[in-house]
């Protein structure tokens, strides 16, 4: 058994999980109560689509996918500073 | 070479696993200060381990064809990972609780340690 075909056979296992993962973060996303709760949830879910970029990467044997990896992960960093900017001062600023 | 791949593919099972229940939890914790400990078990756990995983598991893979550009940036990206997240979560957390969006917090040391509340 190779070594492509053992990758394989482990993504057949963890891709159900993570589009598990994705549909229950999502569902507190859409009925979270206060604003931090929906951008908690957001957040975790930036990081974790970021996570997965990187597994499908190796999956489709493609370069470009992990540099938009990269741009979510910080994008995801950035909107919880700008909202939490925005909750403390009630401005969004310098 | 091979040895590495079936590290990183240890990693990949642990951070699957990590990032179910960081979700279960997320959904079924009562309020936002709990859900915390969640998502930090679903981004931790699941999205930096799984990250360096998949740097270890391409490095050992001998099918791919650009294996050291992936190597180099997820691994690059679990670093941003493992730097940002605590970083936003905890300017969240002093959000939530300065702009007093948190109904009951049964027990709120800070208000006590400030004199506010």
């Amino acid at each position: 058994m190779s070594l492509e075909s053992q990758f394989f056979l482990l993504m057949k296992f963890v891709i159900p999980i993570y589009l598990l993962a994705f549909i229950l973060y999502a569902v507190r996303a859409f009925k979270g109560p206060t604003i931090v709760d929906i951008v908690l949830a957001v957040d975790c879910l930036s990081f974790d689509v970021a996570a997965f970029m990187a597994i499908l990467a190796v999956y489709f044997r493609s370069v470009f996918l992990v540099s938009g990896a990269m741009i979510l992960a910080l994008w995801g960093y950035l909107l919880d500073i700008y909202i939490a900017k925005h909750l403390v001062s009630r401005e969004v600023g310098a | 070479m091979s040895v590495l791949f079936y590290v990183g593919a240890v990693l990949i099972v642990i951070g699957a696993l990590c990032d179910l229940f960081g979700a279960l939890g997320l959904l079924r914790f009562p309020n936002f200060y709990v859900r915390m400990h969640a998502a930090t078990v679903g981004i931790i756990g699941g999205a930096a381990v799984p990250l360096f995983g998949v740097a270890l598991l391409a490095l050992g893979a001998d099918f791919l064809h650009h294996r050291y550009a992936i190597a180099g940036a997820s691994f690059i990206t679990g670093v941003i990972v493992l730097l940002a997240s605590p970083a936003g979560s905890h300017a969240l957390a002093y959000a939530a609780h300065k702009a007093k969006l948190v109904q009951r917090p049964e027990i709120d040391h800070l208000a006590e340690v400030r004199g506010d509340d």
